[in-house]
């Protein structure tokens, strides 16, 4: 039992800093990213594979971060300038792409192989794996959240509020929108890599079949569970979606007398009902603030 | 003050007497009485010729498929005056105001700002250095506090760089207190200020237009583009933004304002353009445009 608590602490914490990075995107700045898991793959890939090469854990996360924030930075140059729906199509594009290139460039990835026996971190400190990784995942989470709550109430946060309220207003007003975008787009895709890091040292084994579309949109369930353009909401969805799921995962199948694929499915019908119940009787999120979908335009 | 009787002011006063006119008029004579640096704006008419003007554009042309929204268009705004830009319905002019501004970038035309060239800026540049738009529907940030629009609108903010935001926290703070003083005094001027923890989007037309106007000073600009200020606005309102405009161009404030008010262009301006499909039609002070056949044809009808 402790150790599957451990298990989904991890679990959740991964998702809460991958729903970090999407809800700096969406929550503050109103890009829409749906090929969010792009960023968590490139992330993994890197970490384990440089990893694997002997480069310190370390270095090998920051690397991946900051190869996913170059992604960013190719996904956001050639389309952060157009209206804001080409985004969501590109990203989803780029994360089937990106998945797909896991899957075929074999020299590097060993494709559908997978990526096994990397090395993980705090592997040899004394007491159990999963516990030191679970105290690490918490502790990243912390730190990232601490730092976004001070970016998004600086200044630059501002900014990116107002971009998401009306870019032309921004525009006004003499701030770079397009700079600005870039830098949020960035910075939530490096956050998804360092939560692609964790996700591989959870799992520790990786595939390209782990990095499917589906998982960026769970993580989006999570965030607008809890609440866009709240940091808490966010984590609280990822506890909420976690806690949901191992729930029916035990609980179900001693009510509902049904085979396991039907059961799989079950349970994602009620989540999507769960959401469609949320967005008519609470639209803002659990955390969101009511008085924020009163106002006009 | 004797040279309020050459103000454009009182000759546009004299064709009509208008309740709301008179009243502006009013407030000007004694504010005017209270201040010694009056502006001496009708002493010079046309405004000085030995300054260069601070916005000239020139041949700006926009076609829109194959309709010349703006053909040919000319419009300059004299350091220190508050311009007007007239016209009928579809005449061109808040396309010549996205021109201006490059909201939309010219076909072709040359646009002058403050001695420098900026028809090839990116809008946001073009706000940096001095010259600040506002829309005809007024746009505020909803979802952010009316303290916080104001905030936004301030100029090279040290926060605003991602980098600063870590290292220089305490400077971060110190501008934020200045900037928050700042924006105070500006939402008194403007009847605001017990508004400025609402969010933005809870405020009424008229108080939005305020709060655009607000916002465009914080930005302290050389020039501010108003796209009908007094638009959906009520007379009272329209009194106060008329205020407003005469007390911060007193302090050095150009403007050039998009208005179909009539009496707010008569009462304000020195000088007005009247654009009709696309092409200047007229230029004058308001007496001039007022009386001039042509611009009475095309746009005041009859």
């Amino acid at each position: 039992m402790f150790g599957y608590l451990v298990v989904l602490v991890i679990s959740a914490a991964t998702y809460a800093l991958f729903g970090l990075g999407l809800n700096l995107q969406w929550g503050f700045t109103g890009l829409i990213n749906f090929g969010h898991v792009a960023f968590m793959t490139v992330g993994a890939y890197t970490t384990v594979l440089l990893s694997a090469q002997g480069v310190p854990m370390a270095i090998a996360v920051l690397i991946g971060a900051a190869l996913a924030a170059i992604l960013g930075l190719l996904i956001g140059l050639s389309t952060l300038r157009l209206r804001e729906d080409y985004l969501a199509i590109v990203t989803i594009g780029v994360s089937e792409l990106i998945r797909l290139v896991v899957l075929n460039e074999e020299w590097l990835t060993r494709g559908t192989f997978g990526v096994q026996g990397f090395p993980l971190p705090l592997a040899n400190l004394n007491g159990d794996y999963k516990t030191n990784l679970m105290i690490l995942s918490l502790l990243v989470l912390g730190l990232v959240f601490w730092g976004l709550e001070w970016l998004v109430k600086s200044p630059w946060g501002r900014v990116l509020k107002a971009i998401r309220e009306d870019e032309q207003v921004a525009k006004a007003l003499g701030k770079n929108v397009f700079w600005y975008k870039l830098q949020s787009f960035m910075l939530g895709g490096a956050i998804a890599g360092v939560a692609g890091a964790f996700y591989a040292w959870q799992s520790t084994t990786i595939y390209p079949s782990s990095f499917e579309p589906l998982i960026t949109f769970n993580v989006w369930t999570m965030v607008v569970l809890g609440g866009a353009g709240s940091n808490l909401g966010t984590i609280l969805g990822a506890v909420i979606f976690w806690g949901y799921d191992s729930l029916t995962r035990f609980v179900l199948p001693q009510i509902i007398q049904l085979d396991d694929a039907r059961l799989g499915a079950l349970r994602i019908m009620i989540i999507g009902l769960i959401l469609m119940v949320l967005m008519v009787w609470r639209p803002q999120g659990i955390l969101g603030k009511k008085e924020e979908l009163t106002l006009g335009k | 003050m004797a040279n309020n009787s050459h103000n454009p002011l009182n000759s546009a006063s004299d064709e009509s007497p208008n309740g709301n006119r008179q009243r502006l008029l009013e407030i000007q004579a004694q504010t005017a009485n209270g201040s010694a640096n009056t502006k001496a704006r009708a002493e010079t008419e046309p405004p000085r010729p030995a300054l260069p003007p601070l916005l000239a554009a020139s041949g700006l042309c926009k076609s829109f498929g194959g309709i010349a929204a703006v053909d040919n268009a000319e419009i300059q705004v004299a350091q220190g005056s508050i311009t007007g830009l007239i016209g009928p319905n579809g005449a061109g002019k808040t396309t010549l105001f996205n021109l201006l501004s490059n909201f939309i970038s010219p076909d072709r035309g040359r646009i002058i700002f403050d001695g420098e060239p900026i028809q090839s800026l990116p809008p946001h540049q073009i706000a940096q250095r001095g010259m600040v738009r506002t829309f005809q529907v007024a746009r505020v940030l909803s979802r952010l506090s009316v303290m916080e629009n104001m905030l936004l609108a301030a100029q090279k903010q040290t926060g605003e760089n991602f980098w600063s935001v870590w290292w220089q926290a305490q400077q971060i703070q110190r501008e934020e207190r200045q900037l928050r003083e700042q924006a105070t005094a500006i939402l008194e001027s403007i009847g605001l200020a017990h508004m400025a923890s609402a969010y933005a989007g809870a405020l009424s037309g008229g108080q939005r237009k305020l709060l655009e106007m607000g916002r465009a000073l914080m930005a302290q600009p050389k020039l501010i583009l108003l796209d009908e200020p007094a638009a959906g606005v009520n007379p009272t309102l329209i009194k106060e933004i008329c205020d407003r405009i005469i007390t911060w161009n007193r302090e050095g404030l150009s403007f050039l304002i998009i208005e179909h008010n009539m009496d707010v262009i008569m009462s304000l301006c020195d000088r007005v353009w009247v654009l009709a499909e696309g092409r200047n039609l007229a230029v004058g002070t308001p007496e001039e445009i007022q009386n001039n056949p042509q611009v009475l044809e095309a746009y005041l009808g009859q």
